[in-house]
């Protein structure tokens, strides 16, 4: 995997994350590759996807995904200039082909990164465009999601999924590297404390901190610190995490 | 009984009564909700977090209403959302992130019919 220079400021962390998925943009940008990044929820691919978007030293664009995405949706952001609207009817109207030449004729004058944030939850018709920007315009892509991703690639879009170049898949962090993030974060966590959290949501960031934060409310509404009292009243509050507990 | 009454008579106590505390329920409501619950309602509400904790993992038809109804505040929206991804994709729970999505968003209405 190619070695890239990410700055670590105070304001961001780099932990392993990021690291590898700023190294596979700039392997898909390098290579003009398809690449998919899958991890669990939690892990933090977003916030991962944040800091890309701003130390990434070249030309890219983030798509961030909802599951009211549909390909009108894709295309207005791809074709057209924030702020641009789409003109539907009267004198300059257009149709949706002809966003997409227009996107299609953007990438080659200008080629970019395609960073696609959350892209489990694109619906069969965006992958099918997304294919068609990249055998028309050889749009490099960077697709971001969890495990869904993947899974639906594999079952549903076959033709896209021959076009990968490489699939990572991240795991959960370790324990360190929890604790780290944590920190990070502004949580002081006691060991016994870190121990639960660690027991309950492995190395999701994402899920330990509503765990964490629920525990805060809980010890706020009693008038006393978060301790592993309030930690454990905090797990009633996830159904699904006690049953794994 | 209607069937919102129904499912927050469902819901986990603590969510039923922030519901209750929040004006999801009409007089007539009020009345049959504390006559066919005897719940104390505790002292304090439910912080951002725990109500969207609550939310998310509770009745997804009933979430549904309280964002449409706007009983709920921006940040608690925020959790709300953060906490959905977190779970396993059914149709149910894709139609309630719409749902959320579309408030974060400032749009109101059915998410299905106005695509």
């Amino acid at each position: 995997m190619p070695e890239i220079a990410v700055e670590t400021t105070a304001t961001a962390l780099v932990n392993s994350v990021v690291k590898n998925l700023c190294a596979l943009a700039a392997r898909a940008w390098a290579k003009r590759w398809i690449i998919t990044f899958t991890a669990p929820t939690g892990v933090g691919k977003t916030t991962a996807v944040d800091y890309a978007e701003k130390v990434l030293t070249f030309d890219h664009q983030v798509i961030r995904c909802k599951q009211v995405t549909t390909r009108y949706t894709l295309l207005q952001a791809l074709a057209l200039a924030p702020g641009e609207k789409w003109n539907t009817h009267g004198r300059n109207w257009m149709r949706a082909s002809d966003l997409y030449d227009r996107a299609v004729e953007r990438i080659r004058q200008r080629p970019y990164l395609l960073l696609v944030d959350e892209g489990d939850r694109l619906r069969l018709d965006c992958f099918e465009i997304l294919r068609d920007f990249w055998d028309d315009a050889k749009l490099p892509m960077l697709l971001v999601g969890n495990e869904v991703l993947t899974e639906k690639l594999n079952r549903q879009h076959e033709r896209l999924f021959r076009r990968i170049r490489v699939r990572f898949a991240q795991p959960r962090l370790r324990e360190a590297d929890l604790r780290k993030v944590l920190e990070f974060m502004g949580y002081t966590v006691a060991d016994d404390e870190f121990n639960l959290v660690w027991t309950l949501v492995g190395g999701s960031p994402g899920f330990a901190e509503a765990l964490l934060e629920n525990a805060n409310e809980i010890a706020a509404s009693r008038g006393v610190k978060r301790g592993i009292e309030a930690l454990e009243g905090a797990v009633q509050f996830f159904p699904t995490l006690k049953t794994a507990a | 009984m209607s069937d919102w009454m129904r499912r927050a008579l469902q819901a986990r106590p603590e969510l039923a009564a922030e519901l209750y505390r929040r004006g999801m329920f009409d007089a007539e409501e009020k009345k049959e909700f504390l006559s066919a619950q005897s719940i104390s309602l505790p002292p304090l509400p439910l912080g951002p977090v725990q109500f969207a904790t609550l939310l998310a993992d509770g009745d997804t038809q009933l979430a549904a209403r309280v964002v449409l109804r706007n009983l709920i505040r921006p940040n608690e929206l925020a959790w709300l959302d953060r906490l959905l991804r977190f779970q396993k994709p059914n149709d149910k729970r894709d139609e309630l992130a719409r749902i959320v999505e579309r408030a974060l968003e400032g749009r109101k209405g059915n998410a299905r019919n106005c695509r």
